[in-house]
């Protein structure tokens, strides 16, 4: 066959292709179709939108979410969406603009009410002003966007998914204020619970090994005095560690808190030389078996660190 | 790991390269991942002298605070901040691609540089308009002055998920052809690509058209394209007497289509076909001398190629691996119309322009070994127009190593075997450096 035919019967069997219809578009198509890029803003999607949305996410919650393959299949996901929200701030930015380009997908473009920034309604920390370099590391110089460890900031997102779902799906507008308000009202039953977790938590020197526990501890209180990374991103070097282990002995730092996708080699080393003990912490819904919602993760991440302290 | 970094034959005083290479990527950088307690005692008396110039994460932080002119324990930002780029500037990268060439025997860069900075690119790249992207890459090297690698508009607002360019881009021909040469894990193109189409890859300037299929629940796309011409008009050739695309057939087509499968959430396949169609000036002969013009003949390049990425989820910071393999064969035209001036008489003209098929082949892998760390092999096959359809193959071995994702240092060596003449050693040293924003990482 020579490469004129080849090529021919490469594009008939696109056209036909073409004309095949999407599978698995049929069975929801009256719903709003919704992808995240966290498992957290997901799950947080799901309580707002019930059974009125069909909800996938890309990242997995064990998972770094800096550094998600731009899978192809992912575009399937994204070709179809009537709503992509996303971190944020930079999180997403070393694999979102891949995928959304190969999904073409008019709905998602910016500016368009299905293309959620959910980093635009929550107040954010670390913010640079100033003149921001990598030297500094993978610094996020529009702020740092491990913002959902914030419950506070989980009613805001509920509270925009709820505008934006009303907005693109008027007809369900009452059921997704409804779920708003359930979600809320649970999250606000579980921070009761939580009081004397917090009170054990708060002011309590820690050690982090990424910045991303930076709103968890604006929230609980616990004072973190030392990074396992020198600078943000980049993995610990020996002479850093050196001096984070005077640093802890310093402070009095009894935990080291870390996410699962971390190798804790180091960490296990510093916490011999000093007595502390290495905490992994899920940050997102789905980073450890049973934390299948955003309520148990916080939940979850608090008394394992007040039990700990 | 050995076997691959040693030189072997009469190179005897070069064997110690390749270590001296190799410790000077592993020692310091791997060690601060992966210290032990042999080193423990050296580090921390190093940790006095060194603890001035160690920017603490905490120092870090503080920075940020300072620059913001707030107290840490202050309330954020709040919503509503002004835009990020008032002045709607397009992003501004550059890449610089710096190479070292040890080899024994000379250098087998195309210049003859031992030390050398084979490419600096400059990208400008935003959103024209709400219907238009546009990407500008200019590349930049002492051998080709300043030249423009790719510049092309992008649709964003079509129907149907149609992707539309028009410009000049990378051919969609092969897996590897799609990558920047500073994006390799090799440090140059694999030889098939590189004989077939040229050492900095094939480009063309046209038109880009790719639709997503899935009709089957897997990811499928199909990527059209006209351009100019196939590849560039050959230094070494006469023009032909009329431009080799003057008729629409002479134009260059190209067709690609990728198949691409998740096995689990870790391990993905993709198996893609591809081929591109042209026509190249040939040369002629006149009574056995080479004509002043050469004569427009069809080349065909119709190829697969294959790759197996594995990368499990939660260590996927650590560890990944990835084999990749690529077929690619020539088709050419044999004895093709002659195109002669006219009144010229055929008689005594005769075509001497490739008279047969060429193959070629490389498979390549590259596994984890660290955070930073990352070790690639290549193995190339490919018959040799220059040595009549002989094989040539060459084995190339590779450590890798990122300080960031914003750098990359590597160190390869390579055998290579031509069909004719007696094997050489290449010793060759990777820079490459990227300045401005954070770009998204092919797949």
């Amino acid at each position: 066959m020579g490469p004129k035919r080849i090529i021919t019967v490469l594009a008939l069997a696109a056209a036909f292709v073409g004309g095949a219809p999407y599978a698995g578009t049929s069975d929801a198509a009256a719903q709003l179709k919704v992808v995240t890029s966290t498992t957290d803003l997901y799950d947080i999607a799901k309580e707002v939108g019930g059974n009125k949305i069909a909800a996938t996410h890309i990242g997995e919650g064990y998972q770094d979410p800096h550094f998600i393959e731009a899978k192809p299949s992912f575009v399937l996901q994204l070709r179809k969406a009537d709503v992509w929200a996303f971190v944020g701030l930079d999180l997403e930015i070393g694999w979102m603009p891949l995928l959304l380009q190969g999904a073409r997908n008019p709905k998602l473009q910016p500016g368009q009410p299905g293309y959620i920034d959910v980093s635009k309604v929550v107040p954010v920390l670390d913010m640079a002003r100033g003149n921001v370099d990598r030297s500094q590391g993978d610094v996020h110089p529009l702020g740092n966007p491990h913002y959902w460890l914030d419950p506070e900031n989980g009613r805001r997102i509920a509270k925009l998914f709820r505008e934006t779902f009303s907005k693109l799906d008027p007809a369900n507008a009452a059921t997704y204020a409804t779920n708003e308000r359930a979600f809320v009202q649970r999250l606000d039953a579980a921070e009761k619970s939580w009081q004397s977790d917090l009170a054990k938590i708060k002011g309590k020197p820690v050690v982090a090994y990424h910045t991303s526990w930076r709103y968890f501890a604006k929230y609980t209180g616990m004072n973190i005095v030392g990074f396992m990374e020198p600078k943000p991103g980049v993995p610990p070097s020996a002479p850093h560690l050196a001096g984070l282990i005077q640093t802890i002995k310093q402070t009095g730092a009894k935990v080291i808190v870390m996410e699962p996708f971390y190798d804790r080699k180091m960490a296990d080393l510093v916490a011999s030389k000093t007595g502390a003990k290495v905490v992994i912490l899920p940050p997102s819904v789905g980073g450890a078996k049973g934390l299948d919602d955003y309520i148990q993760l916080i939940g979850s991440d608090i008394t394992k660190l007040a039990s700990a302290l | 790991m050995s076997s691959l970094l040693a030189p072997p034959g009469r190179n005897h005083g070069f064997r110690w390269m390749p270590w001296v290479v190799l410790l000077v990527l592993v020692t310091t950088p791997l060690s601060a991942q992966r210290p032990d307690s042999t080193r423990r005692d050296s580090t921390v008396r190093r940790t006095a002298a060194d603890s001035a110039r160690i920017a603490d994460s905490i120092a870090v932080l503080r920075d940020l605070e300072r620059l913001q002119g707030e107290p840490r324990a202050q309330q954020g930002q709040q919503p509503g901040q002004g835009p990020t780029n008032a002045r709607l500037l397009p992003d501004i990268s550059a890449v610089g691609d710096l190479i070292a060439d040890l080899s024994p025997k000379g250098s087998t860069q195309e210049g003859g540089e031992r030390f050398s900075v084979r490419e600096v690119e400059v990208a400008l790249q935003a959103a024209v308009d709400p219907y238009f992207r546009g990407d500008v890459f200019l590349g930049v090297s002492d051998l080709e002055g300043i030249g423009i690698e790719q510049a092309y508009l992008t649709a964003t607002s079509l129907p149907w998920g149609l992707e539309v360019r028009l410009g000049r881009f990378l051919m969609p021909v092969g897996k590897q052809n799609t990558t920047h040469r500073h994006d390799l894990h090799t440090i140059d193109y694999p030889y098939t690509l590189q004989r077939m189409f040229g050492p900095e890859g094939l480009k063309g300037t046209g038109i880009y058209a790719a639709r997503v299929f899935a009709p089957f629940g897997f990811y499928q796309e199909l990527i059209l394209t006209a351009v100019d011409r196939f590849g560039e008009a050959p230094e070494e050739t006469a023009p032909t007497i009329e431009p080799v695309n003057k008729k629409l057939g002479g134009l260059g087509y190209s067709a690609r289509l990728r198949n691409y499968w998740d096995l689990n959430e870790a391990s993905n396949v993709e198996l893609s076909l591809s081929g591109v169609t042209g026509k190249q000036e040939q040369p002629l002969l006149v009574d056995g001398d080479v004509a002043s013009f050469s004569t427009p003949a069809r080349q065909s390049v119709v190829g697969a190629d294959f790759t197996y990425r594995w990368r499990p989820l939660q260590q996927g910071l650590y560890k990944s691996f990835i084999v990749q393999a690529e077929f690619l064969r020539q088709i050419n035209e044999r004895d093709p119309r002659l195109l002669l001036p006219p009144e010229t008489s055929p008689a005594g003209y005769t075509y001497a322009g490739p008279d047969r098929d060429f193959s070629g082949a490389y498979a390549f892998a590259r596994y984890q070994l660290t955070r930073r760390g990352y070790l690639g092999a290549r193995f190339d096959s490919f018959q040799d127009e220059a040595a009549r359809g002989r094989t040539s193959t060459a084995a190339s071995g590779y450590l890798e190593y990122f300080p960031s994702e914003f750098s990359k240092l590597m160190a390869g060596y390579e055998r290579y075997s031509p069909a004719e003449g007696s094997a050489t050693n290449r010793f060759l040293l990777q820079a490459t450096f990227a300045l401005g924003p954070h770009k998204p990482h092919p797949f």
